[in-house]
């Protein structure tokens, strides 16, 4: 059967996802089913939620953070870069702060809060998650393709919807049960009416994002998920067990609950991001030791593994 | 009596009767709606005061609404407990 078949006969089949191990084709899936979709005549945005996303390699065209954007009739593809959108979030918290109270400028502590909570592990998740269902719940698109990122990712990516919904249907249990005390309150002092729950409002809506999320995620007419896979073994050999896709550590330093000392390449990311650099080509010139570090340790890891080096 | 002098008699009573009757009650609702509020904040804000609490992304949205709060908030967590809390 081919990809072509099942969207004829499916046509109710409007959300697309590709995913699979690193390096298989996702997105040339991706790119490829929107294409033809397109040239069907339908309405199609083809979007990646990876951060090191591939999408404008395909179209030649930079367009990493910059919306959807359009290549050809029918046809807009969108990158999302969660850096900005985590930016745009923060400042849209700042700037409603400041109209509320009318602060002239954001407390100290409540500043200190906004900016730790970018650093938690999962912002950047959480961020794409968001821009995603900005993406979907407009509606007007005719088809929708994920291109996603490589499997773990992914599958905690979609997991998400599940642990939001979660936290959100408790607090906001907590939040009403409050409710019916302020009103309770009211009723005995005989006022006519309780002041609107902001937060109550704010936290119903937050839910119907994740619901719109989640319903889509869920839909087994409407959704489609594809594994891409290549049943060669040379796409194994050159993949499972590098140091950069199983993660190896040192027993004897090895300490539960902390960062461990690695042989990856997260040396190498460490390093670029104390640079003021924006990540955009032209990438900065290694000095010479950052590279001898960097070989050190896939050398170490060769050592330590296969006994030789 | 004129008209002016026994509607605030009536108000009078009322409000004798509000402090006698559920005064009590509702001082004591505010009281619980209160310590739910700072539960409130300690279960989506707890980050703020080292409690790792997930996930920040969506708090976010509502810290703008606690920001008043925040100080009394800590003030009452971080502070220590003593018997005469129990009392009033």
């Amino acid at each position: 059967m081919s990809l072509k078949q099942i969207f004829e006969e499916h046509p109710e089949r409007r959300y697309i996802m590709f995913g699979g191990k690193g390096g298989l084709g996702k997105t040339t899936f991706s790119a490829a089913t929107a294409y033809w979709l397109a040239s069907q005549g339908k309405k199609v945005l083809v979007f990646s939620v990876d951060p090191q996303a591939s999408l404008s390699d395909i179209f030649q065209k930079d367009i990493f953070g910059k919306g959807p954007v359009k290549i050809m009739e029918n046809l807009w593809a969108q990158e999302i870069d969660a850096d900005q959108h985590i930016k745009t979030y923060q400042n849209e918290i700042r700037q409603k702060i400041l109209d509320m109270y009318g602060f002239e400028a954001v407390p100290d502590e409540i500043e200190q809060y906004i900016q730790a909570a970018s650093a938690e592990p999962a912002m950047e998740e959480s961020a794409i998650f968001d821009a995603v269902v900005d993406i979907v719940i407009g509606g007007e698109y005719d088809y929708y393709i994920y291109d996603l990122v490589p499997l773990g990712h992914a599958l905690y990516y979609l997991s998400m919807a599940k642990v939001y919904d979660e936290w959100i249907t408790k607090i906001t249990k907590l939040r009403e049960e409050m409710r019916e005390y302020e009103e309770m309150v009211s009723r005995m002092k005989r006022e006519k009416e309780t002041e609107e729950d902001q937060i109550l409002t704010e936290l119903q809506y937050i839910r119907t994002r994740i619901n719109a999320s989640s319903s889509i995620l869920t839909d087994r007419e409407k959704t489609g998920f594809f594994f891409v896979i290549i049943p060669e073994e040379m796409i194994l050999i050159d993949e499972v067990l590098t140091p950069d896709s199983s993660r190896f550590w040192p027993k004897d330093s090895y300490t539960p609950g902390g960062p461990q000392k690695s042989f990856d390449k997260q040396y190498l990311r460490d390093y670029l991001r104390t640079l003021d650099w924006k990540k955009e080509p032209p990438a900065p010139q290694l000095p010479p030791e950052v590279i001898e570090n960097t070989r050190a340790r896939y050398l170490e890891a060769l050592k330590r593994l296969a006994g030789r080096s | 009596m004129s008209e002016e002098e026994k509607k605030s008699f009536w108000q009078n009573m009322k409000e004798v009767i509000y402090g006698m009757a559920s005064h009590d009650m509702s001082r004591y609702a505010l009281r619980t709606r209160a310590s739910m509020e700072h539960l409130f904040i300690l279960i989506t804000m707890g980050d703020m005061i080292g409690i790792p609490i997930l996930p920040p992304y969506y708090s976010l949205r509502l810290l703008p609404y606690v920001v008043p709060q925040i100080s009394t908030w800590k003030r009452r967590l971080l502070r220590e407990k003593d018997v005469s809390d129990a009392m009033f």
